[in-house]
C-alpha cells in the first residue's frame, strides 16, 4: 500500500512516548504493541496503525463500552495532532473488542433494516459516535429497501433507518450553544 | 501515604495530558483543591490553547475526565476537572 499515510516510522515513537507517560500515572497495569496495516474488517475499518493492549488491567480499559480505551485513543490522536478525518486510520484495541463490536453493529444494522422493510416504519438507534454510525451506514449501503441517515447533535447523534421513499422526520431541535463548540 | 502519592499522580496525569495537547506547555498550570469527598483539579492553559484541551463538541475534555474518573476509581476517590477560562 503506497498511499499509506501513517506508519510506525512516522508516529510509533510519539504514540509510545505519550502512552508510557500517561498509563503509569493512571495506575493501570497494561502492555501495548503497535502494529501496522492489518485488515481489521474488510470494507469497514482498515486502520493503518493498530495499538493493541494486553495484560492484567485490560478490563479497566474495556469497562462501560470501552470508554477508557476510546478516551486514550482520542487523546493520543489529539496529542499527535492527527486531524479528525484521519482518526479511523488508527485503532486502539484490546481482546478484539473493536472487531467484535463491528460485527455486533453490522448484525444489529441488518436486523433493524429488515424490521423497517417489513413494518414500513422508521427505526432509531441509540446515540453512537461517528465511527460507529459509519459502520451502520456501510453495513446498509447495498440494502435497497431502506435508507439510513444520521440525525441529532453530538454527542447524542444517532442513526435512523427509513423505509425507501419515506421523507426524513428529524426528532429533535438543536441544543442551545454550549461551551466547547469552537 | 499511598493515598497522598495517588493524589500527586492524578495532578501529574492531568498536567502530562494537557502539556501533550497544547502548543504552549509552559503555560499549563494544574492546581489541586482537596475537599472531603471530592478533589477538584483546576486546569489553566494559555487562552489560545483552550480549544485544544476542550476539543470539538467538548470531546477532548470529556476524554480527559474519563481517564480522571477511571484513575479515581482505583484510588477510591472522586475527582472533578475544572477547565478555567
Amino acid at each position: 500500500m503506497s498511499q499509506r499515510k501513517y506508519t510506525i516510522a512516522k508516529i510509533g515513537a510519539r504514540t509510545e512516548e505519550f502512552l508510557k507517560r500517561i498509563l503509569p500515572l493512571m495506575g493501570v497495569n497494561v502492555r501495548f504493541e503497535i502494529t501496522e496495516g492489518e485488515e481489521l474488517h474488510p470494507g469497514f475499518e482498515n486502520p493503518e496503525i493498530r495499538v493493541k493492549f494486553s495484560g492484567h488491567d485490560v478490563p479497566d480499559l474495556l469497562e462501560n463500552k470501552a470508554e477508557v480505551l476510546l478516551a486514550l485513543e482520542h487523546l493520543t490522536m489529539e496529542a499527535l495532532r492527527i486531524p479528525f478525518e484521519d482518526h479511523s486510520r488508527i485503532c486502539f484495541d484490546a481482546n478484539d473488542h473493536r472487531m467484535l463490536r463491528i460485527e455486533e453493529l453490522r448484525q444489529s444494522a441488518v436486523t433493524a433494516a429488515e424490521r423497517v422493510r417489513d413494518s414500513k416504519r422508521p427505526f432509531r438507534f441509540n446515540p453512537m459516535n461517528s465511527r460507529e454510525r459509519r459502520i451502520i451506514h456501510l453495513a446498509l449501503r447495498d440494502f435497497k429497501e431502506v435508507r439510513s441517515e444520521s440525525e441529532g447533535f453530538e454527542p447524542r447523534r444517532n442513526v435512523v433507518i427509513y423505509p425507501e421513499g419515506m421523507p426524513s422526520q428529524p426528532a429533535s431541535a438543536p441544543p442551545p450553544m454550549r461551551r466547547g463548540r469552537r | 501515604m499511598a493515598a497522598t502519592t495517588g493524589m500527586m499522580e492524578v495532578r501529574a496525569l492531568i498536567e502530562e495530558i494537557a502539556k501533550a495537547l497544547v502548543d504552549i506547555p509552559e503555560e499549563v498550570i494544574v492546581r489541586e483543591i482537596q475537599g472531603e469527598q471530592v478533589t477538584v483539579l483546576e486546569l489553566k492553559v494559555a487562552p489560545s490553547d483552550l480549544g485544544k484541551v476542550i476539543g470539538k463538541q467538548g470531546r477532548t475534555a470529556r476524554s480527559i475526565r474519563t481517564l480522571l474518573g477511571a484513575t479515581g476509581m482505583k484510588l477510591n476517590r472522586r475527582f472533578t476537572l475544572e477547565i478555567l477560562e
